[in-house]
Order: C-alpha cells, then structure tokens, then sequence
C-alpha cells in the first residue's frame, strides 16, 4: 500500500516537472508570442503544473496528521520567506538583468531559466497556501463542505483567466465580476471557522498572534505584488492568469486569517472556562474508567486528590482518611503530611468528621506555610466521601491566599468526591469478594483435607458392632476420628475435635492423625498415648489453639474398655435400659505442660457385658441448633440413648442423626458432626 | 451470625471484662483486643464476667488460653466468674476448672484479687 501511494506521489511530481519543462520549451520556442493560441496553451500548461503540485502536495499531506496549528505555523513561515524574496528580488534581480523591461521584451535564455524557477517557486508557495487553506477549512466538517470550496476555486480560476483573456475594456466588466463572486465566496467560506474552539487557552493566545502576524503578510505581499516592482513584473510578464491567481489566493488567505484573528480573539474570554471544562471531561472519563480498574486503593486516592487539584485550581489537596479509629493523611498533593496534618487537626476541630454532608468551605484560622512551594493556604473546601452512608474520609482542597473557591470549583470538588466514594466501596467490594472467593477456596482444600483423614471404612471385628457418622460443617469443624487395629482382638479408637475452623484446624487434624497413628502402633495404655500426644502438640501448636481428644481401646477377648479423655465430650455407656456418662478427669491437649497435664489426667477401665453400647461424638452432635438457636443439648441426646439401649450400633447413629436433622432443620450446620458407636454382641 | 461484645470497668487495680453475646472463632478477635490492650497498659489483674455470654466456641477459649501465660508471668492472672451451667460444662469439659480460677460472682474474684 505504501508502496503504490508513493508511487502515485512520483507519477504527480513527475507531471508536474513535465509541464514546468513544456512551459520552458515553450517560452524558449515562442518567446513572447502574443497569439490567443499560445495563451490559452501557455495558460493550461501553467494551470497544469498548479493541478499536478496541488495532486501531489495532497497526496504527501494524506500520509500525515498534522494539527491545526502546525499548518498555521507553517503557512506563516512561508509568508515570510515569501515576504522576504519579494523584497530581495528587487535588489537582487536588478543585477543579474540591467533592464527588466528590455528583458520581457526580448528575453534570453538565461532570464527564462532564472524567470522559470522564479515562477516555480511561487507556484509552491500558492499551492501550499491553497492546500493549508483547504485543509483548514475541511475541519468545519460542515455539509457540502468540498462543494463550498472546488465552487471558490471555479471561480479563482475564471476570475484569474479573464484577467488575462478579457483585457478589453468592453469585457473587462466579466473579470470584475469573477473576482466579486471569488471574494464574496472567500469571505463566506471563512466566516465559520470553529476548529480553534477546542484548543487549550495558550494555544489560542499563540494562533491569535500567528494569524494576526498572517494576515499582515499577506495583505503586505499583495501589496508588493501588485505594485510597479521587478516582482510583479516577471510574474505578469510570464502570466498575468498566474499572478491573478496568485493575487486572489493571496487575498483569500488575508481574509481567512484575518477572520481567523477575530473569531480567536472572541473565542479568548471564554478560553479559560472551556479549558476547565474540557478537564473536567477529561478527568471524569478518564476517573470513571479507572473505578472499574483500580484495585488498590492507595492508587484511588492518588488519583482522586490528583485530579481535584487540576479541577479546582487549588494549591493543594489531601484526603483526611480515618483509619483504625485515627485520622490521618493521605494521598498528598503538593502539601507536606505535617502541614496537612496540622490543617486536617484545625478542620476537625470545626467541623464533626462522621456529620459532613456537603461540600463546605472554611477561613482558615491559623494560616499555614507550605515549606517545598512557599505556599500559604488561608481557604479550604472540606468534602465528605462516604461509603453505605458512613464518612470514611474528608477530600480536602486548599488554595492560598487571596484566591476564593467558586461555585464551579466546588461543584466539581464535589463531583469528584462523590465519584471517589464510589470507586472505592467498588474496590472494597471486589475486595470482600475476592476474600470470599479465597476463602471458598480454602474450605474446598480444607475439606478435602479432612475427607481423606477420616478412615476409609470400618474395621471388621468379630463380635463387636461399630457405627460411625460424620456430617461437615461448611466451615470445615475440625473433627477427627479413626480405629487402629492394635491386635485381632483389640481395637483402639480415637476422637478429637481440633479448635477454630477452617484450613489451619483441617491441617491440625493431619497432624492429629499422624501423632494417634504412630504413637497406637508402640504404646497401648490410653494414658500414656495422651500424655505423648500433648507433649507434642504443646510445643507444635500456638497457645491459643488446643485439641480435645478421647483414646481408648477394646479389648473384645478380655471383655475390657480401657478409655483416657483429654478434655474431650465424655463417653456413654449403655447398658441394660441405662446409661452411664464416663468423664475422667483430663485437660485438652495442648492447653498445659505434661507436668500438670500427667497430675490431671485419669485413665478408666471397665468391663463390659454383652449388648453394652459405647457412644462417642463431639460437640456437633450436642451444640446442633434449631431456628431460635437453642442447642440439641445433652438431655435430649441422653434421652435418645437412653431409649436406645436395644438398637443396633447402625440404629442407633441412624435414630441420632434423624432427630437431629429434624431438630436443627431451619438451622445451617455450625459445626462438625462426629458419632461413633459400638456394640458389644 | 449473632453479636458479640465486650465492655472493661475498673474496680479498683482490677480490670473487668463484661462479656455479651457469642463468643466464637469470627468474634474472637474483639476480646483478644481487650486482653492486649489490658496486657499493653500493665494491667494484669482480670477478672472476666460470663454473665451475659450466650455461647462459647473451643476458638472461644483459645481466647483465654493465648494471654493466660504473659499475664501469670506478670504475677497476675485471668479469673472467670458468673458463667451459666452452659458455658460451665464448655469450660468443665476441657479441663478449664484445673487451670483457672472460677468463681460464682464477680466480687469474689475481685476480693481475692485484693487478699492476694
């Protein structure tokens, strides 16, 4: 693609050097000839060589944007040099010919070649003017914008032909009349210029000179060219269309800028204004893309306090954030935190920080000295950014002495605090709900953590029923209970329940298991299997978090129950239409050095008959709660073991569990829920 | 989830602890603030009142168990009164009776304070 524009660029300039060269051929061959023939020949080829510049100059303008401005500079540099040649051209040329009439007359080669790029280089100028002019004008984007303009240049060219075509008098009335029509086109295409509306105020103070600067340019070049001096001479002796043209361009470009000059000028009171609220856009746009951006709120109140400042005009800008119950700084702007921290102390002193509804501004009483900027702040606007209604923060502006916060300052303080309110409960909310995410997550692991602890099935022992159920909780409990097959006819058992909640209590648990597992392969007493277990955990757990745990075995030969509780539920045993609580004495693990956890801790041992029911769980099963969160509670779960002497070890759990679900229906599971039962046959 | 409050009193060099609601693993931190606080000021005298507490949780007693060591060190200690069978049978369970001090009301544990 690229490759072809500039191909097409080449195939333009190289016509347009074509018709320079059959211009010069043709002055050579012709010299002065005076024939209608030659002139309407000599004139095409002319017109030519301004159509191929003008095709090319496009081209080349098309491949880059250039601002407005730029084109403006551009033109006035040219009008410069342009100036410049005109007045040169009547010192230099004198010189170089003795007579310039003489010269037009007969001229020689010499003066043709001299003449030809004389004529050429103004050719540049005029179309670069023409092409500026154009582009400057297709900024109105208006309707029929193309037409306006190809319509003046019909009649630029009519107007510059017959000024070479109907020099009679009796005609000369035609070419007047092309040249009304031209500038009155001229004035009519530059009186809608509105493309400098949207610059800043600097740039218009710059285009009101530079246009200024333009227009007395080119009404002086016009001037200079259409007087007796060697300037206009060569051009109206090469082509009096030509300088016509030139003279008419020229003239449309005098009045653009000159237009240009005074719609600038009227433009500039109301500069300032506009700039304030194209910034004001700016930053709202550029705010309410960031309050679906930025997470972190640091960078919110940077922004926040940033763009206030630009707003309001203000010297400086903070925001008084209250934090863990104090108020502090923050997000500072061109204000040290000791200062502000002094201001922030005056402001909270007048005002309630919890009761700042609106936008408010206050005197400052003591004014305060900015040490970097020299700044002295005697005024300040205070307004509230609130989050569900509650003041988290004051966004405050300050500006020095003498200056005074407008209406439009404060609207737009408030504007912008009322979007940082926003921005941040946003951020605080995707905050929570990336914690809860997170926090989902963990319970995932956590519970899958705690499924593959809990043993996988239940041992089969002859002559002894077993039963276990566990229910979890959402928030993963921290129950724990396994069977360890010490020999073929003793079976130890283990339930513990690990405090707090979550994946710190599921990775407790593992280490639970890993201690119950170890220490049932080489020590069979309860007690002793206790006291290791605390001396481990003690030092392995922080001292807010213990382990209640109950151990013990059966011996189904012997006949014997041996069971140590270290702080945990106490067992059940049921038996004959009776049941009885067994609690030894015994801390949790974990909770003191074995020293006193070995004075405390008692073991017990019982024989057991035939049909004797042993029920352990933790406190899920008891602290179930129903909708007006009453417990499950230890009278009716005795009650159901107590009527439940007769069940099977399956029944039994399948009854407790019933009466629980129904109990605490309308209630969410709080905690694990862990029942193990044996039954002696 | 239901509430959970604390509020201190000073009887004399002794520091109360009012608690109210439901102590458990969420609530937790609102009086383990109250403990550091206490333990921050040298206040190592405490007595704690379970008059008004609904519900402990075993993260709940985690609570007492995290300070009791520095404030014993400190020749102080952490004494609980006016608990509800409820919450008695909780602490009972665990074996919390061998380790801390529990009185029926509040005065008594305050009186023993002083004697000591």
């Amino acid at each position: 693609m690229a490759k072809t524009s500039k191909n097409i660029v080449n195939v333009q300039l190289q016509l347009f050097f074509l018709s320079a060269f059959l211009i010069f051929i043709f002055r050579l061959l012709l010299g002065t000839s005076d024939t209608l023939l030659s002139k309407i020949l000599f004139d095409s080829l002319i017109a030519c060589s301004i159509f191929f510049l003008l095709l090319a100059l496009i081209k080349f303008e098309n491949t880059r944007s250039s601002s407005p401005l730029s084109l403006v500079m551009n033109v006035g540099i040219l009008s410069a040099i342009m100036f410049f040649i005109i007045k040169f051209s009547d010192f230099l040329l004198p010189y170089l010919f003795d007579n310039i009439n003489l010269k037009l007359q007969n001229p020689g080669l010499g003066y043709n070649i001299v003449s030809l790029f004389y004529i050429l280089l103004f050719i540049g100028f005029i179309s670069y003017y023409l092409l500026t002019l154009r582009h400057l004008f297709y900024l109105n984007q208006g309707k029929n914008v193309k037409i306006y303009f190809n319509t003046m240049l019909v009649f630029f060219v009519l107007s510059s032909l017959s000024n070479n075509f109907f020099q009679d008098k009796s005609v000369s009335f035609l070419g007047n009349t092309f040249f009304i029509v031209a500038v009155l086109l001229m004035i009519f295409n530059s009186i809608r210029i509105s493309w400098m509306a949207f610059l800043s105020k600097r740039e218009k103070i710059y285009l009101l000179i530079l246009s200024l600067v333009i227009s007395v340019l080119f009404i002086v070049n016009i001037s200079s060219s259409s007087g007796d001096n060697i300037h206009s001479q060569i051009i109206d002796g090469f082509s009096p269309s030509l300088s016509q043209f030139n003279t008419i361009v020229m003239v449309y470009g005098s009045i653009y800028f000159f237009v240009l000059f005074f719609t600038t000028l009227f433009h500039l009171p109301t500069a300032e204004a506009y700039d304030r609220k194209a910034q004001e856009v700016t930053s709202l746009q550029y705010f309410s893309k960031l309050i679906t951006e930025v997470l972190d709120f640091n960078d919110l109140a940077e922004t926040v306090t940033d763009i206030a400042l630009k707003l309001s005009g203000s010297g400086a800008a903070w925001i008084i954030w209250k934090e863990d119950g104090k108020l502090i700084s923050l997000a500072n702007k061109n204000i040290g935190y000791v200062e502000s921290d002094k201001l922030s102390l005056q402001i909270t002193e007048r005002i309630e920080f919890e009761k700042l509804n609106v936008t408010k501004t206050l005197h400052l009483k003591e004014k305060i000295n900015e040490v970097d900027q020299g700044n002295r702040f005697s005024i300040i606007s205070v307004s509230p950014i609130k989050t569900r209604g509650v003041v988290q923060g004051i966004l405050v502006a300050a500006k020095v002495d003498g200056q005074i916060f407008t209406k439009d300052d404060l609207s737009a303080i408030e504007t912008f605090s009322d979007y940082a309110s926003v921005a941040i409960e946003n951020s605080r909310l995707l905050e929570e709900s990336i914690e809860k995410e997170r926090l989902e997550k963990e319970l995932d692991v956590a519970r899958e953590i705690q499924r593959k602890i809990l043993p996988l099935k239940i041992p089969d022992y002859p002559g002894l029923q077993i039963a276990s159920v566990f229910i979890p909780a959402f928030e993963v409990g921290g129950d724990y209970y396994d069977f360890f097959e010490i020999s073929k006819t003793k079976l130890g058992f283990v339930i513990a329940d690990v405090s707090g909640k979550g994946i710190s209590a599921a990775f407790i648990m593992a280490e639970v298991k890993g201690i119950f597992e170890s220490l049932s392969k080489t020590i069979e007493r309860p007690k002793e299997i206790l006291l290791k277990a605390n001396d481990i955990l003690r030092s392995a757990l922080d001292n807010k978090t213990f382990v209640s745990a109950a151990y013990g075995y059966i011996d189904t030969t012997e006949k014997k129950l041996y069971f140590a509780r270290a702080g945990h539920c106490p067992l059940f045993l049921l038996r004959d239409n009776d049941f009885k609580q067994i609690k030894p004495s015994g801390l949790g693990l974990g909770l003191s050095d074995n020293n006193y956890f070995d004075q405390t801790l008692e073991e017990y041992s019982i024989s057991l008959k035939k049909n004797d029911t042993i029920v352990l769980y933790t406190d899920g099963v008891t602290e179930a709660k129903n909708e007006h969160l009453e417990d499950f509670g230890d009278k009716q779960f005795s009650e159901i073991l107590r009527a439940g002497f007769d069940l099977t070890a399956e029944e039994l759990s399948n009854k407790i569990i019933q009466e629980i679900t129904v109990f605490s229906s309308n209630h969410a599971q709080y905690d694990d829920i862990t029942l193990v039962i044996f039954k002696l046959q | 989830m239901a509430e959970f409050s604390t509020s201190i009193k000073e009887k004399g060099d002794v520091s109360v602890i009012n608690l109210k609601g439901f102590l458990d693993a969420h609530t937790a931190p609102t009086l383990e603030n109250n403990f550091t606080q206490l333990i921050e000021n040298n206040k190592y005298k405490i007595v704690v009142n379970f008059e008004d507490l609904a519900y402990i949780s075993s993260a709940g007693l985690g609570v007492f168990m995290a300070y009791i060591e520095s404030v014993r060190e400190n020749k102080g200690d952490i004494k609980l009164t006016n608990m509800s069978d409820k919450v008695y049978n909780i602490f009972d369970l665990l074996g919390f009776p061998l380790l801390y001090e529990i009185y029926k009301k509040e005065e008594e544990a305050i009186k023993k304070f002083i004697e000591s």
